[in-house]
């Protein structure tokens, strides 16, 4: 079967890219800036408490034994201990991955008909002034840096139609409706910062498709309109916006970052910049890797799925 | 479009040449070109005229909005927001050129050679630069600043490596492929059968006939870089202040936009502009140059 071996063949490449990953994670922030205990503790830390930093991180140890332990720790889902708060990574990690999970369901949730409908109707009004409108309003929102989107969302529920929660701050103690206020703002921002990409793909993919023949076909035996746009061309438009989608996902690990921290949301992304703050670098090196790791897997569907989808490429 | 047919007989004036020239160009490339000479224009005779410093206080009533004296209101230590983004614009600027210009450099040599060479040194190579690129772009920047460690961070130099780092496996990627399409061209097999070497190879005949690729791919990273420069601002991993740069501004100005929020729209107008105008011409660019282009960070 060369399909299966060709995606055999393009998942050892994903795993042979992550450990390339942990190599590079691991290097920089362990190897290269010298000794880790003295910038953990900083220039005044005295000779005693460097040494037991040192034991306790197991600093000397050669590189490449430390490196082994650490990839070893996270195969086994042993991410190591925080250096601040001592307590287990993966304790500290579970509840923000799961927060952050929900927050990008809730995200392409609204990410779908942020998508289709502005495609739609700009394909159906084609070249009058409702695409043209439309076009620039993605243009800008194209190029918004996703913390000046986050803001500025921020100010219009919050302060001129004050209908949602400035500061998006969720525990386990939380009710879903708590849940859901807190979520919206960062899920919204996030589906925006998406669907922009993938409403200027979706519209040129619908117009290519309602040009064609089999389109015409539809019509002329008389199908309704709506009918031709949403049975006929809207799925065959939709295939190349896959691809987008999943490049989205892969997107979104980054997003996460920023607007997680511009409304405080409790997840995964605040949690790197924290602790990058903290120079908390068991943490780190867990939510870096995790954050390779889904990328790395979006890209990875999205590569099967064309292959899948699109029978040529199963050649190359 | 092309500009190749551009029709120029020989009694026209010069003028009318560019103008013809300027006619056919998209409308895309005129707009984007007409915002980013405005933007140049400010980032270099901007410090003459800008009414206050950038970190002069007492300009004004604190946290009032805009009026005529402070179009971008004044923020809360007093500062005349507008003369601020004024002050910055050479600075978001020139850090992002920059910093995309050593990519295009690293990201072109190592894509070039890459691609011309093949064999172990492509597979090792492309191995690392996925790697590069797996790590989301800004999580990659943030953890670059947090192991060059507290010395240098806020340093603008550290922000041109970090923009460098970043942009230059993506544009080592672009830069693979065209020289993997180049390198099946007669003339370069002409040029290694004459003996000579990878490097002049790619010096000679790669990097003129990639001029195209490369500089698409220039105009559509450099459009991000100020992005990304503005999230290390805001985010308090890139320029310390009182700098004016825009992100940070924005990241210092948000607490109060409930009181003054043209203190945060003012460089946040300020980022996008320059982000709008850096894309349309980026789009246009591509066309005349018969390429398609998807804008996006990714």
């Amino acid at each position: 079967m060369p399909i299966l071996r060709l995606v055999a063949g393009r998942i050892l490449l994903s795993i042979v890219t992550l450990l390339i990953v942990s190599l590079i994670i691991f290097g920089v922030l362990e190897v290269l800036p010298g000794d880790v205990a003295s910038r953990i503790l900083g220039r005044d830390a005295t000779p005693e408490a460097l040494g037991q930093l040192r034991d306790r991180l197991g600093l000397n140890d050669p590189a490449p034994v430390r490196y082994l332990h650490w990839l070893g720790g996270l195969l086994s889902g042993d991410f190591g201990q925080s250096l601040v708060s001592s307590r287990p990574v993966t304790e500290i990690l579970a509840p923000r991955i799961y927060n952050t999970v929900l927050l990008s369901a809730y995200a392409f949730l609204l990410y779908l008909p942020l998508t289709i409908l502005p495609a739609l109707v700009q394909a159906i009004r084609r070249d009058r002034p409702v695409d043209h409108g439309l076009s620039i309003v993605t243009l800008v929102l194209l190029s918004m840096p996703d913390f000046l989107l986050a803001t500025i969302l921020l100010f219009t529920f919050v302060v001129l139609v004050p209908i949602l929660p400035a500061i998006s701050l969720v525990d386990h103690s939380s009710s879903a409706m708590d849940y859901l206020r807190a979520m919206t703002l960062p899920a919204l921002t996030l589906a925006i910062v998406m669907a922009v990409y993938a409403v200027r793909m979706l519209r040129d993919n619908l117009i290519e498709v309602l040009d064609s023949d089999y389109v015409r076909m539809a019509e002329l035996k008389g199908l309704s309109a709506s009918r031709v746009l949403l049975r006929h061309a809207l799925p065959n438009a939709l295939v190349p916006t896959l691809n987008v989608t999943a490049l989205n996902l892969a997107y979104l690990v980054g997003g996460v970052v920023v607007v997680e921290k511009v409304f405080s949301y409790p997840g995964f992304g605040s949690l790197l910049v924290d602790s990058l703050q903290l120079r908390d670098l068991p943490v780190i090196e867990a939510t870096v890797m995790i954050a390779a790791l889904v990328y790395v897997g979006a890209n990875l569907i999205a590569d099967i799925a064309a292959v899948l989808l699109n029978p040529r490429l199963r050649t190359a | 479009m092309s500009l190749d047919h551009a029709a120029t007989p020989s009694h026209q004036s010069a003028l009318s040449r560019y103008r013809l020239l300027w006619s056919q160009t998209p409308q895309s490339f005129r707009i984007g070109l007409v915002i980013l000479l405005a933007h140049l224009i400010v980032a270099v005779t901007g410090p003459f005229w800008a009414p206050y410093g950038f970190s002069q206080m007492g300009t004004g009533i604190p946290l009032s909005g805009a009026s005529w004296g402070h179009p971008f209101g004044v923020d809360q230590l007093g500062r005349d927001v507008f003369s601020r983004v004024v002050h910055g614009s050479h600075i978001v600027i020139l850090l992002s050129l920059s910093g995309t210009a050593l990519g295009l450099v690293v990201g072109a040599v190592l894509g070039l050679l890459s691609g011309y060479l093949g064999g172990w040194f492509d597979n090792l190579l492309q191995r690392f630069l996925e790697a590069l690129i797996s790590i989301p772009f800004l999580v990659l920047a943030l953890i670059a600043i947090a192991s060059a460690g507290p010395e240098l961070s806020g340093n603008p130099i550290l922000v041109v490596l970090v923009v460098a780092l970043v942009y230059a496996p993506r544009i080592a990627r672009m830069a693979r492929a065209a020289a993997m399409d180049i390198a099946t061209r007669d003339y370069v097999t002409v040029a290694r059968l004459r003996g000579e070497s990878a490097w002049s190879v790619m010096r000679r005949e790669l990097l003129p006939n990639a001029t195209g690729v490369l500089l698409v791919e220039f105009a559509l990273r450099a459009g991000y870089a100020p992005v990304l420069v503005g999230s290390l601002g805001f985010l308090g991993f890139g320029l310390r202040p009182p700098t004016p740069e825009w992100g940070l501004m924005i990241s210092e100005n948000r607490a109060l936009i409930i009181i003054t929020p043209i203190t945060v729209l003012g460089p946040g107008l300020a980022l996008a502009s320059l982000v709008v105008g850096l894309n349309l011409f980026t789009e246009g660019l591509a066309r005349i140059l018969g390429r398609t282009v998807r804008l996006g960070a990714q």
